[in-house]
């Protein structure tokens, strides 16, 4: 499962029950969350579809084998239920009414709700083809990106694609949002630009994000304007329709405007920044989806600049089309790495080579490669511009030339172990808010007091020599009483000790005392 | 099947019984287009799964002039849904809408067509195994073609035709094809008797054998057992086969038998005794002792009947 669909899962699963009841009425969307599930998930739905009761728990059980399979299925009704798809009622699982409904259309094409995009009723006069929205799209998304990283190609995105970035703590500088609102676009363009504003205008997010594939850029985005859309007094459930639906618009055909609602139409207008529709001029009444939109809720990576069709449906699976499609794979990648830490870049793309600086010491430039070696200190730079070893092992295997692709696996174990070792390296210390149990009088009652702890698994550290430990704050509360209780013990017991001591005419002093410190 | 990830995308290749003399029988449970509704609406449940879920579609037709049919997708023909402006419908995801045209517009165009002789039902009733062979020529291009190994190819076939004990030697053809190529091959046989042949090939490539109890609930059945993709299986218990019938079919009169001669050479099945092997051309310098039935049951009591002398021991083929 890649990041953006955790993302806008998690996303959804914080809107209440209602929303989703409204949300559910389409059966587009229906079809969209449908496909964000985990298979198992998926297959449960499918399996309920056309049985017209509540299926009981101890049916479903038996659905499912033992063990691995039980887990699953508890995994996947975790998530149907967090989607209000399921409700548990008498000890049975019951479809959502209007899910069931929806879905149900979906698969069969039934029902009056307009939902897959309504087509225009006249072909365009100023009709485009699929190169040229693709080439609007990359255009569009990477003149973000480029602004992002902050070279001087392309124009400035507008006011609303920067006051996003902003707001999603994506940038600094003039982030903050109202001000930012109230400013002209190019002001604020140029305030972010400027020297003085405070050196880094990326913040450590924004790094995390130039590495994340595009489909999860844009949903980052998209997301972050779900967050904003509650503010703007746009109605929630409207713009995720209108997502959904987008994902299953299909490439290269224009779609008419004139059945959105005013809030849908207000999005159309941004998206049109984030290159993700295509509209010939302002208020136009048709609009064409771009490779951004349609791949939306596939979760296939998009590959831009590439004017292939990978939406296609199997209806042309012809040999033309296969063709492209081989070349598109490689046209992909484009990085090679070896096991000399060395690093091939076939690029020329600006924005390509601004990423990779990132991690990598570029050494030469040539008119269509750069090449450049992982060093220690590249590495270490980035992990201290907040990104992750993890996401630079992604970044570079999500790239990979088609000749790496051969290999198995696709990088170089010595390098991928060296970025993780370095990153270790900086993660040496790890703090953690605990409970310091010292000066225990007797070595048995620390080891008594160790195993309890041990045994409820709160331990963080302990040393017997010195007889302290460290109790994590879940575990203070038990851990504390066990330790009042041992202390009580002992006092009874020195005071039998006593009674006895002194019919023998004996004294002794024993002190046991244990103190607890936070 | 060694690396089953969540990332897999499934090609399903669906073979589809159209054998009108089963279906327009007066005593079918289901009419055609009654059931293929609800085949329609399980292959839009297998695209509905990932955006990159693949569907190949093809009829198994009785007569001579039909040996399987591609109704999607269509290679040759002008491609409906394509760049072609078909009429769209907002209430339909444009690519089950494709899908669903091109199906129901070729099974029309099958039954259209002149019927078929009883003759030619007599010659061969469905032409299943040529429809499981191109069904495995399009998986094998397909993944040929498919450069980052994650396509899972399936076969689905939904028959209602009986055996046809002369399309033994291929459909045994294709299944261990299909064994090899470790392609399961799933088996629907909507109503009549257990298809025997077809019984084997599910067992033998792993896939799921099934007849349904009430062909009406056709669609339960399919989404049930058959929509689960190869990742979903190793969770799930799925229906299985108590009892498989292993009979073969004679090469000879291409009779099924449960007892009969294989020549020790090439392993051929014949149900009665011939001196030489129509296959291999081997010859038997012996007469059978016994006929196989009593043999059978006296096995213990014979003893080397004698090996067979290939005429021609470096090419015993033609």
């Amino acid at each position: 499962m890649s990041k953006f669909q955790t993302s806008i899962h998690e996303y959804l699963e914080t809107l209440p029950e209602h929303t989703f009841n409204r949300l559910y009425q389409k059966p587009a969307t229906c079809l969209a969350i449908f496909r964000l599930l985990p298979p198992l998930g998926k297959q449960i739905i499918m399996s309920c579809l056309y049985v017209d009761k509540p299926i009981p728990f101890n049916e479903m059980r038996l659905w499912f084998k033992d063990g691995a399979g039980i887990t699953k299925q508890m995994e996947a009704m975790a998530r149907l239920k967090a989607l209000h798809v399921f409700t548990e009622q008498h000890n049975s699982y019951k479809m959502n009414p209007t899910f069931l409904q929806e879905f149900r259309n979906a698969l069969t094409g039934g029902g009056n709700s307009e939902s897959f995009g309504l087509a225009t009723s006249t072909p365009d006069k100023h009709h485009v083809d699929i190169a040229f929205l693709d080439d609007y799209a990359t255009k569009q998304w990477e003149a973000i990106l480029h602004f992002m990283v902050g070279t001087t190609e392309g124009k400035p995105p507008c006011k609303g694609v920067l006051n996003l970035l902003g707001r999603s703590g994506l940038m600094t500088g003039g982030s903050n949002a109202q001000q930012a609102e109230n400013m002209d676009a190019r002001e604020f363009a140029s305030q972010m630009a400027r020297q003085d504003f405070g050196v880094p205008t990326i913040t450590n997010k924004g790094f995390q994000f130039l590495l994340q594939d595009i489909n999860t850029q844009v949903w980052a985005f998209l997301l972050q304007y779900l967050n904003m859309a509650e503010s703007l007094n746009m109605d929630l459930v409207e713009v995720l329709t209108f997502f959904f639906q987008l994902g299953s618009l299909e490439l290269g055909n224009d779609y008419s405007s004139e059945k959105l609602t005013p809030s849908q139409t207000h999005l159309l207008e941004d998206l049109k920044a984030y290159g993700i529709v295509y509209q010939r001029k302002r208020g136009s009444r048709r609009y064409y989806p771009t490779r951004l939109a349609t791949t939306l809720t596939s979760g296939t990576p998009v590959m831009l600049g590439s004017h292939s069709n990978a939406t296609k449906n199997a209806a042309s699976a012809a040999a033309a089309v296969r063709k492209t499609e081989e070349e598109e794979e490689d046209g992909h990648g484009f990085i090679v790495i070896e096991t000399n830490y060395r690093v091939y870049a076939y690029t020329d793309s600006p924005l390509q080579i601004a990423v990779l600086n990132l991690f990598v010491h570029l050494r030469d430039r040539f008119p269509n490669m750069v090449t450049g070696v992982v060093t220690r200190d590249s590495i270490r730079r980035a992990l201290s511009n907040g990104i992750t070893a993890e996401q630079i092992i992604t970044y570079l295997s999500a790239h990979a030339h088609a000749q790496m692709r051969k290999h198995s696996p696709v990088l170089p174990l010595t390098v991928v172990d060296q970025i993780r070792l370095w990153e270790i390296e900086k993660n040496r210390l790890r703090a953690a808010p605990s409970w310091n149990y010292s000066q225990f009088n007797r070595q048995q009652d620390f080891e008594s007091t160790l195993e309890y702890a041990s045994e409820l698994g709160v331990v963080q550290w302990s040393d017997s020599k010195r007889k302290m430990l460290c109790i994590t704050q879940e575990g203070h509360q038990p851990v504390g009483a066990y330790v009042r209780k041992l202390i009580t013990k002992h006092k009874e017991q020195q005071a039998q000790q006593q009674q006895q001591a002194h019919q023998h005419q004996q004294q002794q002093h024993h002190h046991h005392a244990t103190s607890v410190h936070s | 099947m060694k690396d089953i990830s969540t990332n897999d995308s499934n090609l399903l290749v669906m073979v589809i019984d159209t054998n009108p003399f089963e279906w327009e029988h007066p005593s079918a449970p289901l009419k055609l287009n009654e059931a293929l509704q609800h085949i329609l609406a399980f292959m839009n449940a297998h695209l509905a799964g990932r955006h990159d879920n693949k569907l190949a579609v093809i009829a198994s037709h009785v007569g001579v002039r039909y040996n399987g049919k591609f109704l999607y997708p269509t290679p040759n023909e002008p491609i409906p849904g394509g760049k072609v402006p078909t009429k769209k419908d907002a209430n339909a995801y444009q690519s089950f809408k494709v899908v669903n045209e091109a199906v129901l517009e070729g099974v029309e165009r099958l039954l259209r067509d002149p019927k078929p002789t009883l003759e030619e039902k007599d010659l061969g009733s469905s032409k299943i195994a040529a429809s499981l062979s191109l069904g495995l020529c399009y998986i094998n291009q397909t993944l040929k073609l498919d450069a980052l190994g994650h396509i899972k190819p399936r076969i689905l076939v939904l028959t209602v035709s009986p055996d046809s004990s002369s399309d033994y030697i291929p459909i045994m053809n294709c299944i261990f094809s299909a064994q090899k190529a470790n392609i399961p091959i799933d088996v629907c046989k909507i109503w009549g008797e257990d298809a025997v042949f077809l019984q084997q090939a599910a067992h033998i490539t792993e896939g799921i054998y099934m007849r349904p109890n009430d062909p009406r609930g056709l669609l339960q059945v399919l989404m049930f057992s058959f929509l689960p993709d190869m990742f979903a299986r190793s969770y799930l218990y799925l229906p299985g086969q108590d009892q498989v019938d292993f009979r073969a079919a004679c090469f000879c009169h291409k009779k099924i038998v449960d007892i009969g001669f294989v020549c020790s050479v090439c392993l051929s099945i014949f149900c009665s005794f011939s001196p030489v092997c129509s296959t291999c051309r081997t010859k038997f310098a012996f007469q059978p002792l016994l006929n196989p039935a009593r043999r059978l049951g006296a096995k213990a009591g014979v003893s080397n009947p004698g090996s067979p002398r290939p005429s021609t021991p470096t090419t015993p083929s033609q």
